[in-house]
This record gives structure tokens, C-alpha cells and sequence, in this order.
């Protein structure tokens, strides 16, 4: 029978970005049972390192994870951060695309979906309603309130089923979610390895985690400094794509879209303006709601074919090396460690970025496979682990192609060693959705390695003094072993007694002793 | 003072000389002369190779030389005992003893290789330190009577096949002989020819039946009858590179042993045949010369031990006639005719 069109549109429906992401939840990350926990990790632990620096404050997070029954778990996070006032609670953990992630800013957040996508996650898993319980300050004293809501996915908006306030003696959240269909591994992928390599990275951060058995592992500060914001830039123009000029234009307060090019755009003079106004012929002094899609992509077009200074590189903060190596200890407690930042760059002409790298050798460096260690890579996007994709990423790919046989390392895959890197960037170009990957621009393969050689040379100078330490131990051995038996059997030869030999021992096995004879002085 | 006290101070002296070091505060080392090709040349006026007056150091302040002046030193108390005790160990004997040292061996010839280093540093040869040889020496018959420890033998009246020289060669005493000369022969068939034929009879002469190469106790023998006896020594050999080598490692000893060769070299022994002059003189049946016999005739002509003018030319000429002949080929003229007509003849020639 046919349909009329009126009736096959009656099923069409707008939808709302919570019902969007609810059908299509591998877009957040949400794919296999243990990479959906170890999302659900990521995205509340960077939120309260994120709330907590903001505010100044060390970041100091609680986390206990129980579990029910096969697959389903109770998840309770608990932060020291300045805490969410009560009207913005279910904004927070309800409404997708909230907050202020929509800057060109270097920044920890990957999806700008963050605790929300958790709270729909542990909703459409389980059914439960989420519990909440901020502290926060208000004219100087702490005011705390506790709520359980649900997720209204249609409104992309939260529905609180409960709330009271209640006495709290300090600031933070608390957040209880239920979840199924999710799996707790220690693999590399896994919640605790995440926690683990986000401590490397965040030294001046303490976790103290409970695992299903009933562990408790103490991830302790090895730093009390509160990494310096990020302060935003502009964009540069090798930067940037029509569309974004494109949004620029739509939500920019300027009357012209010259004005607009030069205060949303680094790098961008009054001169370069008129010489893209001469080469495209666009007149620039047209109001920028007008600027229409074709004008825009000539406009970056012309971009690419000019000279701009590099963009600043004001913006971004690195781990930087003391910080790196004070994380790698804490948490790896090595023999050797060695890290270093690179000096800011770009790539693609335009997006700054800096590479770091750190080196530990020995102690709890590499990972343990039966009963042979591993060398392990541990890959890291402005401070945040990176633990899936490892293949294609440009951090893998960078360190492959170092020739470790001049460090000293015969065997990369066998040596107990963990290789840290960092990138820094304020648009880390990644090669997937998944944003596990970073795609591999020339200039940051370059950067790793050159990082990374750098940080090695350092390995391989320590571990030849490690080998010679050895062999002159064994020296030492050989002498104290057959200088006694030698001598005892050339006396017998000589039919005579065994001569002090103290000293001639002392000479040849290099210890120094003191002689008779300068006692004697 | 005799050879056994002798040893026995040479070897007490190794091990005061590392005592003293170390009462001097002193690292001990031992010089050890090399023995690398380099440091073995040929000496004019003694007639054969010595070593040069290049030395290796051991040191006991070295890692990698502390466990060779290790097993030294226990050697050398092993030979020690061994020589007071009038006893004898092989070689093979003394590696299985070093076994339960404090400082071991990894294989034989590790502890071969030491045992040479004791020999070129006390400048004796292994026998004089009680070490011995697994084979036996040559044979001897004649009219020589010797004393062996308590044993008096004739080497007319022991057995058809002589006395066996033993190992032990220097703790032998000639007692007594009614000889005028030695005949060394290369071959038990042509020792048993000279015997059946009385040729120790007509030529009053003590025939050594060599067994190929001599080992080290029949040239040490052959040297003492040359030397204590004042007897001529001639050697008889095949005609052929290896057969002339043989006899000049008697006359000039060998460059392996460079170290002991004036313990062991004849100097004044001469080469009876089978020369190449030999070979056409007497028309001898033969057999041509294989490559290998060819380079090995153009090595003799490089080396020193073979400049005499009598060499090259023999050398020379049997590169030309490009034909080698046994010992034993005389008998194609009958199995008396080596005794009756060849030997005779040459002993008259070199004699003269």
C-alpha cells in the first residue's frame, strides 16, 4: 500500500543531543565492556583535576569501585574540588555540551561530554538514578546539598527525584552511579592502568582507589605544586577550516569581518588582511553574518599560501621535566629516570605543540608478561593517558624508528623500561573519534624522537656505568677469590709461610686502604 | 748437582720469587718467554731454533692473567712433588689431578698450554719436571749397556725388536758400549732388515728404529749418545720432503719446541739418505711427486735449518727429477743389498 509523504513524516523527530549519543554511545567512547569503564574514569577524574586547579587546589580524589554481581558495578568518585552550586548540578551531569569546552585551549577534556555521557551511560545500562553530593562554598561557608536524579534523555535536561541539604565540613562532589554491561581488568586498557599512568602525569594529584577485591591503592602527591591554567589563544590562521570561519562569523560581536578576522585570529595584522582582500577580491568589509561558505573556504585557502610568524605559544603548559620524573618515581619507583620538554613548534604551519619524554629504567618500569618484562609505552595527550589505538599513533610510530641498540637497549619490546610522552598541544590532531591516536604530522614524529634520543642518551650513559660498576665488582671477585688460594700454594712451593699480603690485595682489587706506613706518618 | 736438584730449586725459586714481591709490597708477575712465531728464530752458531728474548708478563694484578699464574704455581708444586718422589704423571694424568685445585683447567689443552709455560720459564724441558709423554720412544739394538734404576739392560739381549728408549731417557745411565757410531732409521722394516743382516756386527753401530717423527725421549737419547758417548749419529730416512724433515728435526729440532731444542737437537748428526743424488746414483724405483710434495720441498728451500749448500742441492734436484723412493726400495737388488753394498758405501762417503 502506499504511503503518503505527510504520513512517513509523522515518524521523524528532531533529536536531542542526549537522545543522539544514547543510540550512538561507541561515539563516546563507549565500546567494549572495559573501555566503557575506563571512559567512565577518564571523564570524572578529568573533570575534578579541572575543577580543582581552576580553583588552586590540589586535587585529591576518592574513588571505590564495587560490584554487585557480574558486570554490574557501583562506581562512587569522590573529589576535594570547589564543588557544584546546587542549580548547576544536573546541568553538569544531565545536559550534553554544557560547559566551557568550546575554546581554542589546551585542555584535558577530549569530548566536551564528560560526566554527562557517565550519567547516561550508568542510566541507560541500569536504569538507576544517579547520586550526587556537592559541597560548596557560598559567602564563605560551605553549603552542602545531596540529590538523586535521572537523565530525561528527550530534553537533554535532568529529573531530580530527591534532594535535601545536608551538613558537609568541606567542598567537593561525591557522585554514586550504577553500571552493567562495563568490566574491571588490570590489562593495559583497564581502569587501574588508567589511574596509574594518570598519576605519572599528574604528580601534584593523589588518588586513593578501592577495587572490587577490596584493595586500596594509595597513589600518593609527588608534587605540591598546582600546574599554571592554560590561558586561551587565538587561533592561528594555518589553523583554522572554512567552517570554523564560518562559526567565527555567526557568533562574533563585530561589524565587519575584517575586525572580525584580526581579533579572532593570531597573527593577524591590518596588512595581511588587505593582502587577502587584494588576492581574493572578497570585499572583507561586508558584515560577517553575510560572509557566505564559498568566500570563506578561498579565504583559507589564501591562508595556506602566506607567511604568518608561528603562532604563540603562550597558551601552553607542559608537565615540564622535574614534574615528569617526580611522577615516574612516585609511581615506578626506578632505578634510573630521565626526562625532558621539548621547546614549543608547530605543525601543519600553525598549531603550536611540545613534545615530552621521560625514560625509567629498572624498578617497576615495563610491564610484567609471565615472568619477563616488557618494555611499555605509555602514551599521554596534554596530561591525559592515551591507552587505546597504540599502533597507529604517531607516539608509537616516533619511537619505533629510534635505533635503541646505540642507547644501549639491544631489545626494545624486552627491556625493562617504560617510555613516556607527552603532547601538548591546543589541538592535538587526532586520527580517529576515538581521539586515542595521534595522527603522525612529520614535525611531531620528529619531536618524539628527537625527545625521546635525547632522554636516552641519558638511559645509555647510565647503564654503562651500571656495567662497569658490575664488572668491577666481579674484578674485585676474581682477585679476593684466587689472590689467598694463589699465594698459599706459591709459599708452599717456596716451602715457606704465607707473607702478609693484605696490601698487595688492597693494590690490585683498587680499594684503598690505608698502609702501614702512612700510619706511620 | 744433579738434574733432579736442579728442578727442584727452579721450581721453589718460582714461588719465592712471588713471595719476595709481596714481602716488597710488590705485585707478583711472572716474565713468561713468548713463544709466538715472531720470538722463534734460528741461532747460527747452535744449529737450531731458540727462543728470542721476547717475554709475556703475568701479572697477579691482572683479571685475566691471576688464574694462569694460578695454575702455574699449582703445576709447579705438583711437579715439585713429582720429581722428589722420583715419580712420573703424563700429561693426561697431571689434567685429571688438577681437578681437585682450587684454580682448574676448562679442557686439556689448557693444561698443556701451562705445562709448556712452565717449561720456557724455567728453561727445562717437561721431562726434567717429572711429565711425561704418553707414547713410548724408539728402539734400540746394539751393544750399549745401560743402567735403569736398579736394572741393568744390553740392548743386544732385549729381544729381536731392541730396548724401547723410555719416557724417562734422563734418568737413564749409559753404563757401557762397544759401538763406533748410531744408524737411525725412519722404519721398523728397515730396523728388522739391519738386524737380520748383522749390520750392527759390520758396522759396529747401534740401529734406533725411529717409528717416524722421533719423539722428544728418543731424541734425547740420540742427543746423549752423540754427545756423552762421542758416537757419530747418521740418519736413514725415505727419500721424500717428510722423510728429510724427520732427520732435520733430529739434527736442528723443531720450532715448536724452540725452548728445549738444546736439550733435544743433534746438530752434529748427519743425513745418510735416501738423497735425490741417491735416487739416480742407485737407480732406485720410484714414484712421482704429488703436489703436495712439491710445496713441501719449496717450503724446506725457505727454511733456515735447510740453507747448508748440501740441502738445496738435493732439494733442488729432486724438484727436478720430480721422484721420490722408500727406504726399503734397495730391494729391488736383493733384500742383503742396503747392507752389503748401500750403506757401506755412504758411511765411506761421510766419514771421509
Amino acid at each position: 500500500m502506499e504511503r503518503q509523504a505527510s504520513e512517513l513524516f509523522e515518524e521523524f523527530k528532531e533529536l536531542t543531543a542526549s537522545e543522539f549519543f544514547r543510540r550512538n554511545k561507541q561515539m563516546l567512547g563507549f565500546s567494549g565492556k572495559i573501555r566503557s569503564l575506563t571512559m567512565v574514569f577518564h571523564e570524572l577524574i578529568t573533570n575534578s583535576f579541572d575543577a580543582a586547579e581552576e580553583a588552586g587546589i590540589l586535587p585529591e580524589i576518592k574513588i571505590d569501585l564495587k560490584r554487585l554481581d557480574k558486570d554490574h558495578y557501583i562506581l562512587r568518585h569522590r573529589d576535594n574540588g570547589p564543588g557544584i552550586p546546587e542549580d548547576f548540578i544536573t546541568k553538569v551531569f544531565c545536559t550534553m555540551f554544557a560547559g566551557s569546552k568550546f575554546r581554542n585551549i589546551q585542555s584535558r577534556g577530549q569530548q566536551g561530554l564528560g560526566c554527562s555521557g557517565c550519567v547516561l551511560l550508568s542510566q541507560m545500562t541500569t536504569g538507576k538514578p544517579a547520586r550526587v553530593t556537592s559541597g560548596y562554598k557560598v559567602n564563605g561557608e560551605i553549603k552542602g546539598v545531596q540529590m538523586t536524579f535521572k537523565m530525561d534523555v528527550k530534553k537533554n535536561q535532568g529529573l531530580i527525584l530527591d534532594k535535601k541539604e545536608i551538613p558537609l565540613d568541606s567542598t567537593g562532589v561525591c557522585i554514586e552511579l550504577h553500571f552493567k554491561d562495563v568490566s574491571y581488568s588490570l590489562s593495559e586498557q583497564g581502569a587501574y592502568e588508567y589511574i596509574r599512568r594518570t598519576m605519572i602525569a599528574n604528580p601534584h594529584a593523589k588518588i586513593t582507589f578501592r577495587d572490587p577485591t577490596g584493595h586500596v591503592y594509595i597513589f600518593d602527591r609527588a608534587s605540591e605544586e598546582i600546574p599554571p591554567l592554560p590561558k586561551e589563544v587565538l587561533p592561528h590562521p594555518r589553523g583554522v577550516t572554512a567552517d570554523d570561519l564560518i562559526f567565527m562569523a555567526k557568533h562574533t560581536d563585530k561589524r565587519r569581518f575584517r575586525s572580525m578576522l584580526t581579533s579572532n585570529l593570531s597573527r593577524m595584522s591590518t596588512k595581511r588582511v588587505n593582502e587577502i582582500e587584494e588576492i581574493t577580491g572578497i570585499d572583507l568589509n561586508k558584515r560577517p553574518k553575510d560572509m557566505k561558505w564559498e568566500e570563506a573556504e578561498q579565504i583559507v585557502e589564501t591562508f595556506r599560501k602566506m607567511d604568518f610568524m608561528a603562532p604563540p605559544t603562550s597558551g601552553l603548559i607542559p608537565i615540564g621535566q622535574e614534574q615528569v620524573e617526580k611522577g615516574m618515581i612516585e609511581i615506578l619507583d626506578p632505578e634510573f629516570v630521565a626526562a625532558t620538554t621539548r621547546k614549543p613548534v608547530t605543525y601543519r604551519g600553525g598549531v603550536a605543540f611540545v613534545i615530552e619524554s621521560g625514560i625509567s629504567y629498572g624498578g617497576e618500569s615495563g610491564r610484567l608478561i609471565g615472568d619477563q618484562k616488557k618494555a611499555e609505552i605509555m602514551r599521554f595527550a596534554n596530561r591525559v593517558p592515551l591507552t587505546f589505538d597504540q599502533g597507529s599513533c604517531a607516539i608509537t610510530e616516533g619511537l619505533k624508528s629510534i635505533d635503541w641498540k646505540r642507547y644501549g637497549i639491544r631489545d626494545l619490546d624486552n627491556a625493562p623500561i617504560t617510555v613516556f610522552v607527552n603532547i601538548v598541544s591546543t589541538n592535538v590532531p587526532y586520527l580517529s573519534t576515538g581521539k586515542q591516536s595521534v595522527a603522525p604530522e612529520p614535525e611531531i614524529l620528529h619531536e618524539v624522537r628527537q625527545a625521546t634520543m635525547k632522554v636516552a642518551r641519558k638511559l645509555q650513559k647510565y647503564l654503562r656505568a651500571k656495567k662497569a660498576e658490575k664488572e668491577e665488582a666481579m674484578r674485585s671477585q676474581i682477585f679476593e677469590t684466587y689472590v689467598p688460594i694463589i699465594l698459599k700454594e706459591a709459599a708452599a712451593l717456596a716451602e715457606t709461610d704465607v707473607p702478609e699480603y693484605e696490601h698487595v690485595l688492597a693494590k690490585v682489587t683498587r680499594k684503598p686502604k690505608i698502609l702501614e706506613e702512612l700510619d706511620d706518618e | 748437582m744433579n738434574r733432579k736438584d736442579i728442578a727442584i730449586n727452579k721450581l721453589k725459586s718460582l714461588g719465592e720469587m712471588i713471595i719476595e714481591d709481596v714481602q716488597k709490597m710488590k705485585v707478583p708477575a711472572i716474565k713468561v718467554p713468548s713463544r709466538g712465531t715472531s720470538n722463534i728464530v734460528y741461532d747460527d752458531v747452535k744449529r737450531h731454533y731458540v727462543l728470542g728474548d721476547r717475554y709475556g708478563k703475568r701479572s697477579l694484578g691482572n683479571v685475566k692473567q691471576i688464574k694462569k699464574i694460578g695454575q702455574m704455581i699449582y703445576m709447579a708444586n705438583f711437579c715439585k712433588e713429582l720429581v722428589r718422589s722420583q715419580k712420573t704423571a703424563t700429561l693426561r694424568e697431571l689434567y685429571y689431578v688438577s681437578e681437585g685445585w682450587d684454580v682448574d683447567f676448562g679442557d686439556q689443552q689448557e693444561s698443556n698450554i701451562v705445562g709448556e709455560d712452565l717449561e720456557v720459564t724455567l728453561g727445562m724441558t717437561r721431562e726434567d719436571l717429572g711429565l711425561m709423554p704418553e707414547e713410548d720412544g724408539a728402539s734400540v739394538y746394539g751393544e750399549l749397556t745401560i743402567q735403569e734404576g736398579d736394572l741393568e739392560i744390553n740392548a743386544m739381549k732385549a729381544g729381536k725388536s731392541g730396548y724401547t728408549i723410555s719416557p724417562t731417557i734422563d734418568e737413564v745411565e749409559f753404563v757401557d758400549h762397544d759401538v763406533k757410531r748410531v744408524i737411525a732409521v725412519e722404519t721398523m722394516g728397515m730396523f728388522h732388515r739391519m738386524v737380520q743382516e748383522n749390520a750392527y756386527k759390520k758396522f759396529d753401530t747401534l740401529i734406533v728404529g725411529l717409528k717416524g717423527q722421533a719423539a722428544r725421549a728418543t731424541r734425547r737419547f740420540l742427543k746423549r749418545v752423540n754427545e756423552e758417548l762421542n758416537l757419530p749419529v747418521y740418519v736413514c730416512n725415505d727419500g721424500d720432503p717428510w722423510g728429510f724433515h724427520i732427520a732435520m728435526v733430529i739434527i736442528s729440532g723443531s720450532a715448536k719446541l724452540a725452548h728445549v731444542n738444546h736439550e733435544l737437537a743433534t746438530p752434529n748428526a748427519k743425513f745418510l739418505g735416501v738423497t735425490a743424488s741417491d735416487i739416480i746414483n742407485y737407480d732406485l724405483p720410484t714414484d712421482p711427486l704429488k703436489d703436495i710434495d712439491v710445496l713441501r720441498l719449496k717450503e724446506l728451500l725457505k727454511d733456515p735449518r735447510y740453507k747448508d749448500e748440501f740441502w738445496k742441492v738435493e732439494i733442488k734436484k729432486m724438484l727436478k727429477i720430480g721422484k721420490k723412493a722408500e727406504q726399503q726400495s734397495f730391494s729391488k737388488y736383493g733384500l742383503e743389498y742396503v747392507v752389503d753394498t748401500y750403506f757401506p758405501e755412504k758411511l765411506e762417503e761421510l766419514e771421509q
